[in-house]
């Protein structure tokens, strides 16, 4: 087992969950509705 | 790799795009859910889905790299739990009966 293989894997997974959290992101709107 | 990216999928009809500088918000008319799409390619595959035959080609097609594919399929999965988007499959029975 190469640790440096390990770390580049652990940051390849890291970047892709950073990734996809940056791809979308659910507002609550749930409330607004006495706003207006 | 994520079994949605071989699907195929289409945006909900409940859903509306409005075209945002970062990317566009999708409203879910029926279930009322508001989502930030946060990058434009994100839009071009959500928008895109439904000419498709694959989320795959959909991905391609709107010029995502191969390497950040399961990434965006993670992001779809997250539009698909609020039926904002969803297999065609779904689609063509809601169609029918």
């Amino acid at each position: 087992m190469n640790p440096e293989t390990d770390s580049q894997t652990d940051s390849q997974i890291e970047q892709q969950e950073l990734l996809a959290e940056d791809l979308i992101e659910e507002v609550s709107i749930d409330g607004m509705c006495g706003v207006y | 790799m994520d079994e949605l990216l071989g699907e195929p999928w289409a945006l909900s009809p409940s859903v509306a795009l409005r075209p945002e500088p970062f990317g566009a918000l999708a409203y879910h008319f029926g279930n009322r859910k508001l989502t930030f799409l946060k990058r434009p390619e994100l839009v071009a595959v959500v928008r895109g889905l439904g000419a498709a035959p694959d989320v795959r080609t959909a991905l391609e097609t709107a010029g995502v790299p191969a390497s950040q594919h399961a990434a965006y399929a993670r992001a779809l999965r997250g539009l698909a739990a609020t039926d904002m988007i969803r297999p065609r499959a779904v689609e063509a029975a809601e169609e029918v009966g």
